[in-house]
């Protein structure tokens, strides 16, 4: 039976006017998705520093299948701590089901050191995703060798970087279309320098103000193209600064070609490095306007990210910082000046301490919407400061065009829960055209949720492949427009916490049921336009070539 | 300000006749009167007491009828009038009964009272040097004529009424509580503090709220918050009908840095009195605090009323307009807290920072460098001298105010770094 008329008009009036259903994110719980591992954070009567800040998680392919698999960093041997029983970080092959099979001592992945993050990438452009791990104490290189397994690389490759490192990103500095890599120190510390923070209510020890602590210079390490690095930290400019350094992302701030570094720091100064061509980097945060919040305070800054939240063709700063310092989203003036325009945000991370966070398009709309992982450090702060809490919520901020409104509440149960937030990666894991997110949780287990209803608009996911680029084509910068919708991205480098995200790129389009074309800027300066792509679906585009339909 | 001298008028007028009261019910036992009169008497403190002022009336004039110059009458009769808000015949009243009896302490304490209500302490003064002529250890007096050089700025006087109040024993609080005063005015923090705890131990009971609400304030003053706090409360507990507690309630919570505490307060009181200017400026000074500023800037212009508004109205608007990214609004909102108040350091940071955004980098200078000038510690101008230096590629200088910063983190005179004060006005 057909509806006709006036009735059909109606229908289809109230249809055009229903309000549009926004995604959520649905929790998988460990019995779906066969995840059973679990961070353990050693916590210990001592309270000691390390204990509190890990651990990160990843999404990649390690095998290949174009399936995203997982991967976490754990706890593990340490000068003050001897784990009772083994532990070691893990690996997840995903079983394109919804299931993950632990793959973690095939794979020789295991670390065995005391893990705070991740970074995968394909450092040697063999084709294989490989796998940086920072610890507290010396870091590690797993080499993909293509069949499933690892290798630990990191003597050769000399890219230990011994001390406490905390997050790592993978870019190309010097547009050499090799991966570099630069890695986060954090505190000077070993469990002698751990000194007795308590007071007269609690009589118990807890995590002490990394105030107290002696900074440490990041590292940056230069690919030789052979299999090793060299460390370029100081004639960079790079060990200049030395920080108590957590969240990190390349991003190009001016649009001069070069990747630059925004570093969040903890109760010191954020550094903005600009790139300044070379191989030299210039530390230039305080007359960026990001390094310090109001009054010249150094804020604790942790998680970070990059984006051009606003469509202005300028790359913006996120950094999350402890609670009663406000998050920032700093806002690209151009001329090298940021604005700090929370908006919306301002209010209700007040109480919250952030971690992991990333833009991204979770409703493919087009434009960069914003997730946010909180928890408190001090596992003991309900009992000296009213209102905070040491496992605190997820947020959900969409872009509304130039600022961001709160839709936490509209966007899950799991936003009501409470959590102690470290790491956050964002990919597709059942490859259905929405970005699914994957948190760390300290000393908890990990949290995977599904993103149920962002490919309700349409969208096109681009696996970039790089000939002249880097391997991650980090850098690029992608054009893509759908009648009347146009949007650039520049594919950024790291960003959240700890954490390493799916490679891919899903170009989100709204309602609109075409592409009319998408134009992809290497970093190598080559350029790639696609006419009238595929709808909903991945494809793969080589530098160069052009399109590859999967 | 009409309207708020005639409310503290007539509190000051409860106080007082409460006070009366009391005196009289007291007083009598010791008078020592026969069994009849002194039920008669008794009969007429409850009387009084329970605001039955007719029916006190009515037993008094058959007493006066019978010994019109009975003093104990006229006192009671007196306090009648003091009531019925009589105050010419009430002090007629004492007067007499004073004559009528030298050696009768409660009529000149009624007087002293009387005359410190009517702002005439210089009358009050013979009063109470009669009263402790009488009884030199009456620390009621005592401390009434100490808390009369204390608002004459007798330092010295007041200090030795207060100590001989105490008699070598700390039981008094109202006596402790001068003694903090004068402490505080001497700048002797640390023994202000000795005292305020004193007297909030001994108080800890306290039935007034007028002396708790005073105890608050003054424990504020030397960032007693948490003994602030619960006076505060406890007063409005004994009287929440009475919005100024509220207020002074909402500021503790606010100076404590509880800014949640805070909001809830003056939201209350907003409640209770829309349009009370003093919690329409402490809460949108509180939602700025909070980065909420739609509805801080609807607070802070409620509370300016035409042709009142303080220079902090305009500098809070000023911020709400600056971080709404409208830095033209914000400098003209600047300007005019400049304006109102030349030497408003943070003001003129605030204005600095907004010609800087708009890239106007002379004035920033201009403004920026006066600001250090007028506060050579704030932390804030020196941040944002730095901040400028840096962008006009004067990197040394930049590092310079930086360095001064940290110097002044080390000095330990740096507080929370906020650059946002709150409001200088209090209840």
């Amino acid at each position: 039976m057909f509806i006709r008329g006036p009735i059909f008009l109606s229908l289809l009036a109230l249809l055009l006017l229903a309000p549009v259903q926004k995604p959520t994110f649905e929790e998988v719980p460990a019995a779906t998705s066969k995840i059973t591992w679990v961070h353990d954070n050693a916590m210990s009567p001592d309270r000691q520093l390390p204990e509190t800040v890990g651990a990160g998680c990843a999404f990649l392919d390690y095998d290949n299948d174009g399936w995203m698999d997982v991967y976490f960093v754990n706890s593990g041997p340490s000068d003050f701590f001897t784990p009772p029983k083994p532990l070691k970080n893990a690996l997840y092959r995903n079983n394109h089901d919804g299931t993950f099979t632990d793959v973690t001592d095939k794979a020789g992945v295991a670390g065995g050191k005391f893990g705070m993050g991740v970074a995968a990438a394909d450092y040697d452009g063999d084709g294989n995703i490989d796998l940086y791990i920072t610890n507290y104490g010396p870091n590690i290189l797993y080499r993909n060798n293509g069949d499933g397994t690892f290798t630990d690389v990191t003597d050769k490759a000399g890219v230990t970087a011994p001390g406490w490192s905390t997050c790592a990103t993978w870019f190309d500095y010097d547009n050499d279309s090799k991966l570099d890599l630069f890695v986060s120190s954090f505190v000077y510390y070993d469990k002698s320098q751990n000194p007795l923070c308590t007071d007269a209510t609690l009589q118990r020890r807890y995590y002490c103000v990394p105030r107290l602590f002696k900074p440490q210079p990041s590292r940056l390490f230069h690919n030789n193209g052979n299999g090793t690095f060299q460390d370029v930290s100081r004639e960079s400019g790079i060990a200049s600064s030395p920080g108590k350094s957590f969240g990190a992302v390349a991003t190009d701030v001016n649009n001069d070609g070069l990747m630059d570094l925004f570093v969040a720091n903890d109760t010191m100064p954020n550094f903005l490095f600009l790139n300044k061509g070379a191989g030299k980097f210039e530390e230039i945060g305080l007359s960026a306007g990001v390094a310090y919040g109001e009054a010249g305070r150094p804020r604790s800054g942790m998680g970070v990210d990059a984006a051009d939240f606003d469509g202005d063709g300028w790359q913006d700063l996120f950094v999350a910082n402890i609670d009663q310092e406000f998050f920032s989203l700093y806002h690209n003036e151009k001329e090298l000046i940021f604005t700090d325009q929370p908006g919306e945000i301002a209010p209700a991370t007040q109480l919250l301490s952030g971690w992991g966070l990333k833009f991204f398009d979770y409703d493919n709309d087009g434009d960069p919407d914003l997730f946010l992982v909180n928890g408190h450090p001090d596992d003991m702060i309900e009992s000296r400061v009213p209102r905070v809490r040491h496992k605190e919520p997820l947020l959900m901020f969409e872009n509304t065009g130039r600022s961001f409104k709160d839709v936490s509440a509209k966007s899950g149960a799991v936003f009501g829960k409470m959590f102690s937030g470290r790491g956050m990666a964002l990919g597709d894991f059942d490859n259905d055209g929405d970005y699914d997110v994957l948190t760390s949780n300290n000393g908890e287990p990990p949290l995977l949720l599904r993103n149920q209803g962002g490919n309700r608009n349409n969208w096109i996911g681009l696996q970039l492949v790089a000939t002249k680029s880097n391997s991650a084509a980090v850098g690029a910068v992608i054009t893509w427009q759908a009648g009347a919708l146009k949007r650039t991205r520049l594919k950024t480098g790291g960003g959240s916490y700890l954490s390493s995200h799916d490679p891919r790129e899903i170009l989100g389009v709204g309602i609109a049921t075409k592409i009319d074309s998408i134009e992809i800027r290497w970093p190598s300066g080559k350029v790639d336009k696609l006419t009238n792509p595929p709808l909903n679906r991945y494809v793969k585009i080589v530098e160069g070539t052009g399109l590859v339909t999967k | 300000m009409r309207k708020n001298s005639s409310g503290n008028h007539k509190k000051s007028q409860i106080v007082l006749l409460c006070l009366l009261c009391f005196l009289c019910l007291f007083v009598i036992p010791a008078r020592g009167q026969k069994a009849d009169v002194v039920q008669i008497f008794e009969q007429v403190a409850t009387f009084i007491r329970d605001n039955r002022l007719a029916e006190a009336e009515k037993e008094l004039v058959a007493v006066l009828r019978v010994s019109p110059d009975e003093p104990v009458a006229l006192n009671f009769l007196g306090t009648v009038r003091a009531k019925q808000n009589r105050i010419v015949e009430a002090e007629s009243l004492f007067l007499r009964a004073a004559g009528n009896d030298k050696s009768f302490t409660g009529p000149r304490m009624n007087l002293a009272y009387l005359y410190l209500l009517k702002h005439t302490p210089d009358k009050a003064v013979p009063q109470l040097k009669e009263v402790l002529a009488i009884e030199p250890e009456n620390a009621e007096a005592l401390v009434l004529l100490g808390d009369v050089y204390l608002a004459q700025n007798n330092l010295p006087e007041a200090e030795q009424n207060y100590l001989a109040a105490l008699g070598g024993r700390l039981e008094n609080a109202a006596a402790l509580f001068g003694l903090a005063q004068i402490s505080r005015m001497n700048g002797e923090m640390r023994e202000t503090t000795i005292y305020l705890n004193r007297v909030a131990t001994l108080s800890a009971d306290s039935k007034s709220p007028e002396f708790l609400y005073k105890f608050g304030l003054e424990a504020m003053r030397v960032n007693m918050f948490d003994e602030a706090k619960s006076a505060l409360e406890r007063a409005f507990e004994l009287n929440p009908k009475e919005p100024s507690y509220l207020l002074g309630l909402g500021i503790a919570w606010l100076r404590k840095g509880d800014l949640f505490e805070a909001e809830k307060h003056f939201r209350r009181l907003l409640v209770m009195q829309p349009n009370n200017a003093q919690a329409q400026l402490h809460l949108g000074y509180v939602l700025l605090n909070q980065k909420k500023y739609a509805e801080a800037r609807m607070w802070l212009e409620k509370s300016a009323r035409p042709g009142v508004a303080i220079p902090e109205v305009f500098y809070y608007l000023g911020l709400v307009a600056q971080e709404q990214n409208d830095d033209a609004r914000a400098i003209v909102l600047f300007e005019k807290a400049v304006q109102k108040l030349p030497d408003y350091a943070h003001a003129r940071i605030a204005l600095g920072s907004s010609y800087m955004r708009l890239k106007n980098y002379i004035r920033a200078r201009q403004e920026l460098e006066t600001a250090v000038k007028l506060d050579p510690e704030e932390p804030s101008a020196h941040y944002n001298l730095a901040l400028l230096y840096a962008r006009i590629k004067e990197p040394a200088k930049a590092q310079e105010e930086m360095k001064i910063i940290d110097q002044l983190k080390a000095k330990g005179t740096t507080n929370s770094g906020v650059i946002v004060l709150p409001p200088k006005s209090n209840p």
